[in-house]
């Protein structure tokens, strides 16, 4: 039988590290987050200095007095602090000439929102740190309030659908976008369905870091929060990327490409069905959301280039 | 003194503290600029440019990083210097605390400015007095070389094994900032040779990468409780640790400044000014004067002010008659100034003598030396057994 060149698997990515963290963490059911958490020292190794801050990951990644559910290095920081706290850690390290990969990972209240700040400014110093962002579209660890990276439309607890209220009426921060456009050395979109994207992404991740700024943002559908079945979070990770809600694409030094490419992308209907924190929306209002969509999508696909 | 005789400058206190922090070789520090220490970030950015320190310099895009970045360089094993002044020492504030929870031997310096509120670009000590609570280390200098040399034992002080707290190294913003006085910039090798001690005490816990060690745990009960139980009895050491840094100091350079406080004129004194920061100088004048008019009056120079020097006050206080205590801040929900308040909690002590409390000096205005001896007189009147006001905002009665 002879084997013709084949795509990489998923686990050709895997380095052969253990898997850091421990069974039964704290975690909810089916949450995307824990498979990130997971995934991403899989891919990039154990030996990496995690930065954090209060988020959904925070409860495992912080351990409790003396004890963790993970084994790995972990940097505390505060959601005001993480891509600055991480700054210091790196330049520390290229002063003493340490090779070590310093990773921030947060939610996207800290990324969008209230640690938008520094994170913008270490883009903007070209700081040699990798930023993985996990989308949950909101305040889920606090109990589903809105972000700025919640979509238009969306029922959170502090925009809630009402009598006269449709959601949260303003579209989402493109928070990756933002980060291509500041010059970033790498930034690419990820998610779980597809993995070997992600993977691959990771991988290159750790080679730019070398040059500057890298910025990952991976769309985490949250269980409890957007109300969807706690085995279907991956499959609305999928419908995501096949509506083009959510495009995978990636930006080396500026340069764009859609990393996977929808050929007949599905009318997101199909995607805000399977979750419940739009159920509220009436067929003009998805109509609009359609709208919203293709608006985005268009703008990436016109940056990207065509090979 | 053992010490090389440094060679002497003309500069200003912001380019003095560049000058102490230079000498003290930080592997990372943040500049971001704000009225009165912009020019700190400069000289640090200067030195920098030039070659002359081989640290990392990192330009945040707001004081909140500054902070977070030296947390961060701190607790991965780094020395780390920033420094701001006032709104910047307020948007830093979370990071303030959490710094000190880490223990993480940060040196900033702070030239003492107005807290917003009111919109005041000029000195004053409310800025520190918003932060007492924070977990740091705080010390207060009177004059430019004070802060060269105080600059380079905090780092003995926060460093030390023992310690492992944050040090805030304060000075008059726009008076001291601003002025130049003729500095002597010790040589390097004495530097290095100060500091070297740090090097010989056990490895202080810091992140490395493959080992999981966490910096920054949920402290959950008793856990919690623990871990601020060994915060607390860190910054209690640090007073007598002040002191002996002081000492040794002064043996290897030849200048000391009393540790935790200095005392001048006090050992056959009635009653007590106590001062902080530039004030002390016009002070020692005004002793100086009242002394030849017969009062017998000391003054106590307080130069650290967390952890409280109790102690040491204590044994100098100790059977004066009555104590006058200038501040350059307000004390909200106490009608009294903020060091006047902590000076009466001294009373179990020294037992009950008039304590007056005087405000002065906020937003730029001059504490004269006639503001100064009109103060000794009244602590004077009051230690005779008159009546007196308890407290006295002195700009608003001129």
């Amino acid at each position: 039988m002879t084997k013709q060149k084949k795509k990489p698997k998923i686990y050709d990515y895997f380095k052969e590290t253990e898997d850091p963290y421990a069974g039964g963490v704290a975690w909810c059911p089916g949450c995307t987050l824990e498979l990130t958490a997971r995934f991403v020292p899989k891919v990039l190794g154990n030996d990496i200095i995690l930065v954090g801050c209060p988020c959904c990951a925070a409860p495992v990644l912080y351990g409790q007095n003396l004890g963790t559910w993970h084994r790995l290095s972990y940097f505390s920081s505060l959601m005001t602090g993480v891509a600055s706290s991480a700054t210091g850690i790196s330049r520390y390290y290229r002063k003493i000439g340490r090779d070590a990969t310093v990773v921030c990972f947060t939610g996207d209240g800290c990324s969008a929102d209230v640690g938008f700040q520094p994170l913008s400014g270490a883009a903007e110093r070209n700081e040699r740190i990798i930023y993985i962002t996990y989308d949950n579209e909101g305040y889920m660890n606090t109990g589903y309030q809105r972000s700025s990276t919640t979509p238009m439309g969306a029922s959170t607890s502090t925009t809630p659908a009402g009598t006269i209220s449709h959601g949260k009426p303003t579209p989402a921060k493109n928070v990756p976008l933002l980060m291509a456009m500041q010059g970033a050395a790498y930034a690419a979109t990820a998610t779980l369905s597809h993995l070997d994207d992600f993977a691959r992404k990771l991988t290159k991740a750790r080679q730019k870091i070398k040059e500057g700024f890298v910025y990952i943002h991976v769309f985490s559908p949250c269980v409890m929060g957007w109300r969807i079945e706690a085995d279907m979070s991956i499959q609305v990770c999928r419908m995501a990327v096949r509506t083009n809600y959510f495009p995978l694409w990636e930006a080396e030094n500026g340069r764009f490409r859609l990393t996977h490419e929808v050929s007949s992308p599905k009318p997101v209907q199909e995607y805000l069905r399977l979750i419940r924190k739009f159920s509220h929306l009436k067929e003009t209002e998805i109509n609009e959301f359609q709208q919203m969509v293709d608006r985005k999508y268009a703008v990436i696909k016109r940056l990207c280039v065509t090979e | 003194m053992i010490a090389q005789k440094g060679k002497k400058m003309v500069i200003t206190g912001n380019a003095t503290a560049a000058y102490g922090a230079m000498l003290c070789r930080p592997d990372v520090a943040t500049s971001y600029p704000i009225t009165p220490m912009s020019e700190v970030a400069e000289q640090l950015s200067a030195f920098r440019a030039n070659g002359l320190m081989e640290t990392e310099m990192v330009e945040v895009e707001g004081e909140n990083s500054a902070m977070n970045v030296v947390a961060g360089a701190s607790m991965a094993g780094g020395r780390t210097f920033t420094a701001t002044s006032s709104w910047g020492l307020s948007f830093m504030y979370d990071a303030v605390q959490h710094a000190a929870g880490f223990r993480a031997p940060i040196v900033m310096v702070i030239a003492n400015r107005e807290a917003p509120g009111i919109l005041a670009v000029s000195g004053g000590q409310q800025d520190i007095i918003s932060v007492r609570d924070a977990g740091w280390i705080q010390i207060i200098v009177e004059e430019g070389q004070e802060i060269l040399d105080t600059i380079i034992m905090a780092y003995r002080l926060a460093e030390d094994y023992d310690i492992q707290l944050p040090v805030m190294v304060n000075y008059d913003g726009f008076y001291l900032s601003y002025m130049a006085t003729a500095i002597e910039i010790p040589e390097q090798t004495d530097v290095d040779h100060f500091l070297a001690t740090l090097k010989e005490q056990p490895k202080r816990q810091v992140l490395e990468p493959g080992v999981a060690l966490g910096c920054g745990t949920h402290g959950i009960e008793k856990g919690f409780v623990e871990l601020r139980y060994r915060q607390c009895v860190a910054m209690e050491r640090a007073a007598a640790k002040l002191d002996e840094i002081d000492r040794e100091f002064g043996e290897l350079f030849g200048r000391s400044y009393g540790g935790q406080i200095e005392e001048y004129r006090i050992d056959d004194a009635d009653i007590v000014v106590v001062a902080s920061g530039g004030v002390a100088g016009t002070a020692k004048v005004a002793v100086d004067t009242k002394r030849e008019q017969g009062i017998k009056v000391g003054l106590i120079k307080l130069r650290l002010f967390r952890p409280f020097p109790r102690q040491r006050l204590v044994e100098a206080l100790n059977g004066k008659k009555a104590i006058g205590v200038i501040d350059r801040s307000v004390g909200f929900g106490w009608d009294c100034g903020p060091m006047a308040m902590e000076l009466r909690a001294l009373t179990p002590e020294i037992g009950i003598v008039p304590i007056l409390s005087y405000i002065d000096g906020l937003a730029n205005l001059d504490i004269t030396i006639p503001h100064i001896e009109r103060a000794i007189d009244e602590v004077q009147s009051a230690a005779l057994g008159k009546s007196y006001q308890e407290v006295t905002w002195i700009p608003l009665e001129e």
